[in-house]
């Protein structure tokens, strides 16, 4: 028996997860999210990060970013560490993919801000 | 008191254990005790109050680690070998007035000081009040100079653009049955001691001008000279006029050493290099006396005492205009609980304090929850609606008395070539204009200097455009629109004015520097939201990484590089 | 005639929701925005999990206020971004906004006016930190700004006080980017943020969480060199005996946040002591009539989504505003909250779909949330449990209970035993 705090939403329902005959059984879930993260918590446990990662445009000198969907919570890390060899030479937008299928997890980075297109007046300082 | 006298006294108090001789004129104390009041009553016990004959007192503190003067990590020539008229030992406000002085004559001029900016000292840590010298007798040094430099505050501000205002004062009783005694108390500061503007008001006049004063008030000394003075402002605008005037400020300039020959300083040694000046000024604050030490020329002891003051938000500063204690009232324990009172300060805000505490650590500026519970308890009898919730910050000061609580404002006594500014405690920023004055004037003298034509008395500040009218606000912003962009919203400064700041004649340019000057994160939010931008705003100005910009000393970065835009060799 | 109809301060999600939905019912808006782009606080706010209630998606603070810009720059609704309120006042017509820009100074006039001017943290030293004034010192919010819009570190080693939400995705945030948070104390029995934030912010990275736990000193006179840790007694008094000092380069403080009225109150608004918001009735408009508050100028909120829904209801009553006749009552709150909002009800507006939003006092399990008009119970809700940091909103047609100008209108909250 597993006591879990559910991350779907802000309730933060407390889940109690019981193996039984190979399968979960969860309580104290209020939603269909609450069972699902419980199960993948025993199972696989994922992640999303969000994080920012260098561009050359001054006024801008980093741009938000996330990945696309969930990551295996042990290769947290590993992404970060990609997020952090970037440098983005390009005034991409929201939802534009800074690094397409990261690690082979099947997942992209992604912007999350126009930020780049908005600032308009910033001019770009090459690769320094 | 002889030193018999002094002696058997001490005896009775320390069991022989502290020692009184006559040296040189002087009362120096030696042994050991365990407690530092005792130390410090031990100096009370030998000094006569506002005596030419000094103590000093070398009682050792026991088991107790000497404190090591702050020396800045910076390390180089720059200025070796250079020659000087006057070298000034310290950018406080004496330091700075005294040099500004100078400057009207033809003069080189060397102003040192150890730290990263000016008025880090007592100079700048203080309430800023400019005092009447109701509490002060004649024959002092402090009554010489009161009245006489109370009343130049006025041209001073304006001349160096300074924010003063003339608050007025109220020492507050509670016991009506006093007013007699208090009254005749009055009078005779006003007829004998020449503070003119002495009056005793009752509680109910008091309230008209002041409703938040407490009902408990029966009657209050008043004296309408009184007054609220930016400190560090003033001292920068002494500074800055200084520099304009031909003077050189070198910050980060710690005095280590002097060569002494003959009774006559050669050279002055420093962490930037040795300096050869015909005169030197001692006006080291709490180092005054290892200063006067390091020219074989000490005859007094600093004790430090450390004040803690608070700042109350606006808000409050709308409801009180004045300067207000209390005086005789049952103050909660504590006897160090000296003074202290509500300020309305040059800024607007009230700022509450200070206390009075002995400490050995003259740099250990550090604040405690103690001090400020005491100072509340003592000043809610004045004002009963204040309230510890309306603190946005505190800070403390530590003051440099002598044991006789007067100033010392003389020539060495050994050495030939040093005046020492010394013992500057309060009122000494309300005395400064006046002592300036006259030292200047002693040192030209001295020197034969010539008048210096050329001098400029007046000194631009960076404009305060939130306190201007709209018209006046906008032709600035047409000239030029970074005073447009508002960067500190709670105290409403522009980016133009910070700008500004970074331009002015003794440039800081450190996150602390610009708040001095024109006081991004002074306000309530105390720099959440600007100092980002203000650290934005510097590293643009000096053309260097984010990483590059310092709160204040070289040791105070405020952010240091991420790893992003590199792969991680792990 | 007045420049425009509405003019909203501040263009954070409050604001912006505010000035869609009145743009959206007629009325010509003009937002003001201090800072050089629209967003607020949601630009730094870069972590995920904001929309989940409005879009049904996991969006970061940015995707998610974008969503609103993009649909401001379709509309006429005019913005003015680096440009700041100097003073409000109160005219015939409705209200004059004077404000400061790189093109100087202009009056600005409007009927009716949108607060959504968010909120600032609380300082170090208004918890009373004591000791020297290093470098090192940081609001989560200051801490966050540095590091997701400037992209340089504000430590490397780090303790942090107090356990609100910006202060744990802080801890988060700067473990991911390389920073070591040496542990979170919060002088709380309980914690001040949300319970998954707890988890998914500190548990997922072995980060420590202390409760009944203050930082009471920092020490180093040019970087900071080490905090005081000391736990706390029932009545929140550190206990000297249990100090104990860390080493580390930095204290971040994440220990509330004050709703920001001062413009409200230069303009006669009266404030709740409860919420530090304005009083308002279920139109979100204040005591002064024409003036509005939304998001977290109204109240500190923990879900972006609140502050969309408040900012649309104010915009809305804003474009709708006129000078009518009031008829309000005040609504009273037991001692088991800690706030309610709003605060009164006009009875002359439409209140049939009242939403309050309110948070109890303590962390109660089971408990009845009653509705009692002049001392009869009219409604009741029970919940399963009621925490600080979690708000509550509940949306309640308010013309059903017979309440009139004399009526106690009165909520209580009764934990089931």
């Amino acid at each position: 028996m597993k006591q879990l705090v559910c991350i779907g939403c802000p309730r933060g329902c407390r889940l109690t997860v019981e193996e039984k005959d190979g399968e979960y059984i969860v309580t104290g879930n209020t939603c269909p999210r609450g069972k699902a993260f419980a199960i993948s918590e025993m199972t696989a446990p994922k992640r999303t990060i969000c994080s920012t990662v260098k561009t050359v445009f001054a006024g801008c000198p980093v741009l938000p970013v996330r990945v696309s969907d969930d990551i295996p919570k042990e290769k947290i890390f590993d992404v970060m560490r990609e997020i952090n060899a970037v440098t983005l030479r390009e005034r991409i937008g929201r939802g534009d993919v800074v690094i397409e299928n990261v690690l082979g997890l099947g997942v992209d980075v992604i912007s999350t801000s126009d930020l780049l297109k908005q600032n308009i007046n910033a001019v770009s300082e090459g690769a320094k | 008191m002889n030193i018999n006298d002094i002696n058997r006294k001490l005896n009775k108090k320390f069991d022989g254990r502290v020692t009184a001789e006559l040296k040189d004129g002087c009362i120096v104390l030696s042994g050991e005790l365990e407690d530092w009041n005792d130390i410090v009553d031990a100096g009370m016990t030998a000094a006569t109050p506002h005596s030419s004959t000094h103590v000093v007192n070398d009682i050792v503190l026991k088991n107790a680690v000497p404190e090591k003067m702050h020396i800045p990590s910076v390390q180089d020539d720059a200025l070796d070998g250079e020659k000087c008229d006057v070298l000034i030992i310290g950018g406080g406000i004496s330091g700075c007035s005294i040099a500004r002085e100078l400057a009207r004559y033809k003069l080189s001029i060397l102003v040192l000081e150890k730290e990263a900016d000016l008025a880090l000292g007592a100079s700048g840590r203080n309430d800023g009040e400019v005092h009447p010298g109701v509490d002060l007798s004649k024959g002092t040094l402090k009554h010489k100079y009161i009245r006489r430099a109370n009343h130049m505050y006025g041209d001073v501000c304006r001349e160096l653009d300074v924010p003063f205002m003339r608050t007025g004062q109220y020492a507050c009783f509670t016991h009506k049955s006093w007013l007699p005694f208090v009254w005749l108390y009055a009078q005779w500061r006003r007829n004998v001691d020449g503070i003119e503007d002495t009056r005793i008001v009752l509680g109910d006049e008091i309230r008209k001008q002041e409703p938040e004063i407490s009902k408990d008030v029966a009657f209050a000394i008043s004296n309408p000279s009184s007054g609220s003075v930016s400190p560090y402002n003033l001292v920068i605008g002494y500074a800055e006029n200084a520099v304009d005037n031909g003077a050189k400020i070198s910050l980060n300039t710690a005095v280590t050493g002097m060569k002494v020959e003959n009774g006559e300083i050669k050279a002055v040694y420093t962490n930037r290099g040795t300096v050869y000046p015909k005169q030197v000024i001692n006006c080291a604050g709490v180092y005054a006396d290892v200063v006067a030490q390091m020219a074989q020329d000490r005859f007094f002891s600093i004790h430090p005492r450390r004040g803690t003051n608070s700042i109350l938000d606006k808000k409050t500063g709308a409801r009180f205009n004045t300067i207000a204690s209390v005086v005789g009232a049952q103050t909660p324990g504590h006897t160090h609980t000296k003074g202290g009172g509500i300020l309305h300060t040059a800024h607007d805000n009230l700022l509450i304090g200070p206390d009075a505490v002995e400490t050995p650590e003259r740099e250990n500026t550090a604040t405690g929850p103690d001090s400020i519970e005491r100072v509340f308890a003592k000043q809610k009898i004045t004002m009963p609606n204040l309230t510890e919730r309306d603190i946005i910050t505190y800070f403390t000061g530590v003051r440099a008395p002598t044991y006789e609580e007067d100033f010392i404002i003389e020539t060495g006594r050994k050495t030939k070539n040093i005046f020492h500014v010394a013992g500057i405690q309060s009122p000494g920023l309300t005395t400064a204009p006046a002592v300036a004055e006259d030292v200047a004037r002693y040192m030209a003298q001295k020197l034969g200097a010539e008048k210096n034509e050329g001098f400029d008395p007046i000194r631009h500040a960076p404009p305060h455009l939130a306190a201007m009218d709209d018209e006046q606000r906008a032709q600035l912003i047409k000239e030029n629109p970074d005073y447009g962009v508002i960067v500190c919203r709670c105290e409403e400064v522009s980016r133009g004015e910070i700008l500004d700041a970074l331009r002015s004649s003794v440039c800081v340019p450190t996150v602390d520097g610009v708040k001095k000057r024109v006081r991004p994160g002074m306000g309530r939010c105390q720099g959440g939201f600007c100092s980002p931008l203000v650290t934005q705003i510097i590293a643009e100005y000096l053309g260097v990484e984010l990483t590059e910009v310092r709160k204040s000393s070289e040791q105070s970065p405020i952010v240091f590089k991420s790893k992003k835009g590199s792969r991680e060799n792990d | 005639m007045t420049d425009v109809d509405v003019i909203v301060i501040g263009g954070g999600p409050a604001g912006l929701a505010a000035a869609a939905e009145a743009d959206e019912n007629g009325a010509r808006v003009l937002i003001v925005e201090r800072e050089e782009r629209l967003g607020g606080m949601l630009k730094q706010c870069i972590h995920d999990g904001f929309g989940l209630r409005r879009f049904g998606e996991r969006l970061a603070g940015p995707e998610y206020v974008e969503r609103f810009m993009d649909k401001i720059a379709q509309t006429d609704i005019q913005v003015q971004c680096q440009t700041f309120v100097t003073r409000a006042e109160k005219t015939d017509e409705g209200f004059a906004v004077t404000l400061v820009s790189r093109d100087g100074l202009k009056t600005v006039t409007g009927k009716s006016l949108v607060l959504a001017t968010g909120c600032r943290e609380r300082s170090a030293k208004q918890v009373f930190i004591h000791g020297t004034r290093p470098a090192g010192v940081f609001t989560a919010g200051t801490a966050q700004h540095f590091t997701n819009r400037l992209g340089v570190m504000p430590t490397k080693k780090c303790v942090i006080l107090g356990s609100g939400d910006i202060g744990l995705i802080m801890a988060r945030r700067l473990t991911l980017e390389g920073a070591q948070v040496l542990g979170v104390y919060e002088i709380n029995p309980t914690p001040s943020g949300l319970t998954r934030n707890i988890h998914q912010c500190l548990t997922d990275y072995d980060i420590p969480l202390h409760l009944s736990h203050t930082v009471t000193r920092v020490f180093g006179n040019d970087r900071l060199e080490a905090v005081e840790v000391c736990a706390v007694d029932e009545s929140y008094k550190p206990i000297p005996e249990t100090a104990e000092r860390i080493e580390c380069d930095a204290l971040i403080v994440s220990v509330g946040l004050i709703p920001e009225n001062e413009l409200a109150q230069s303009l006669g608004v009266e404030l709740d002591r409860h919420t530090g918001g304005p009083v308002c009735d279920a139109q979100l408009m204040t005591k002064v009539p024409g003036i509005f508050s939304c998001g977290n100028a109204l109240h500190v909120n923990d879900l972006v989504d609140f502050v969309s829904e408040s900012g649309e209801e104010a915009g809305r009553n804003a474009a709708a505003y006129c000078a009518a006749e009031q008829n309000r009552v005040d609504i009273n709150i037991g001692d088991e909250f800690l706030y309610l909002v709003p605060q009164q009800l006009d009875l002359n507006a439409d209140n049939s779909k009242a939403v309050f939003y309110f948070r109890s006092k303590k962390v109660v399990d089971k408990s009845t949330l009653r509705l009692k008009v002049s001392g009869e119970e009219v409604w009741k809700k029970t919940y399963p449990f009621l925490r600080p940091p979690e708000m509550q909103q509940l949306t309640l047609d308010m013309t059903k209970f017979g309440i009139d100008e004399n009526s106690d209108v009165r909520f209580e909250i009764e934990v089931v035993k």
